[in-house]
């Protein structure tokens, strides 16, 4: 335990000498907040741009806050998704590639606490940006539209945490396989996104999808109920991240350390 | 007349700013980049929000 501890505070440190702290949460707020700062200020960005002709009426419903809460966690399942496998495709690989990693692992470190504690760190920074992000966005639509009830916004922000875990969990086991980050980063994104569209275009067939989370995560925003199939999505979820994670291990104990 | 809201846009214009500045101190501080480093500063500075974020994730080459 103080072992992986050790290699924990290791990974801590080094997210702190990239500025992941500092870029990936400022990041992942402005991501959010862009969204209830332009539907709010939709209106007189049209009329200051003045392309209308007079008598020229658009009426434009105000989206409710809700809208625009889900609006902005669109804007995290797919930039978000983007910004998280960037930064955690090379975690594996390129130490892999640099030779840290064999220097790791010839003192008596296993494979599974070197591996997990990558995991771990990856995952607080992933769920501290998201947080920090979301909570911003929460705040901007709470002022320029109304409120969202808090309990709704925790719930919302738990089951999106969940489908980029996995997204999360993919990238890393990625990692392990291959010595190039960028194939790695390249195969999360396209794995990813398949399961997006394989799960929407025959959505009737796959109700416990675990890309199906985020459509159940808007209807509760929306209608303030539990969709029946958001929890064997969610289990769902969660089994496929640990399975990727073992993977992971497994994969990488058996990758020769050395490259080239 | 568009009257804008300084509470609201502050916070966004100075983690703005935050970000470009942490940018440039790493650029500075680095020994080498992902191409010339003149470069990424002008990205850096002129492409905002997307050139700091790109800085990081492309220029950052640590190896």
């Amino acid at each position: 335990m103080s072992q992986w501890l050790t290699l924990f505070q290791k990974e801590l440190l080094e997210m702190w000498r990239n500025f992941k702290w500092i870029w990936v949460p400022i990041t992942f707020i402005l991501l959010g907040v862009q969204e209830p700062l332009s539907s709010h200020f939709m209106p007189q960005i049209i009329n200051s741009l003045g392309g209308l002709p007079d008598g020229a009426v658009i009426k434009i419903p105000p989206p409710s806050a809700q809208e625009v809460l889900i609006k902005g966690l669109s804007q995290y399942t797919s930039i978000g998704v983007l910004i998280i496998v960037l930064t955690t495709m090379g975690l594996l690989s390129g130490e892999r590639k640099s030779g840290v990693a064999a220097m790791i692992l010839v003192k008596p470190v296993s494979y599974e606490s070197y591996v997990t504690s990558k995991w771990v760190g990856a995952m607080l920074l992933m769920w501290g940006s998201f947080l920090i992000g979301y909570l911003a966005t929460w705040y901007y639509t709470g002022i320029l539209f109304k409120w969202v009830p808090i309990s709704d916004f925790f719930a919302s922000y738990f089951y999106y945490g969940l489908w980029l875990t996995l997204a999360l969990t993919v990238t890393i086991s990625l990692s392990a396989m291959f010595l190039t980050s960028g194939m790695a980063g390249f195969l999360s994104l396209a794995i990813v996104i398949l399961m997006n569209v394989v799960t929407s275009s025959l959505s009737n067939w796959m109700e416990w999808s675990p890309a199906q989370i985020t459509t159940y995560a808007n209807k509760l925003l929306l209608t303030g109920k539990i969709p029946d199939s958001l929890f064997p999505s969610s289990l769902l979820a969660l089994v496929c991240t640990i399975i990727f994670l073992l993977v992971g291990i497994f994969v990488f104990k058996r990758k020769e350390l050395a490259s080239s | 007349m568009i009257t804008i809201n300084w509470g609201l846009l502050a916070p966004i214009i100075i983690i703005q700013l935050i970000l470009l500045v942490v940018a440039l101190i790493d650029l500075v501080k680095i020994e080498k980049t992902n191409g010339p480093k003149w470069l990424w500063a002008i990205i850096i500075i002129v492409v905002n929000i997307i050139g700091p974020v790109l800085y990081f994730v492309i220029g950052r080459r640590n190896h």
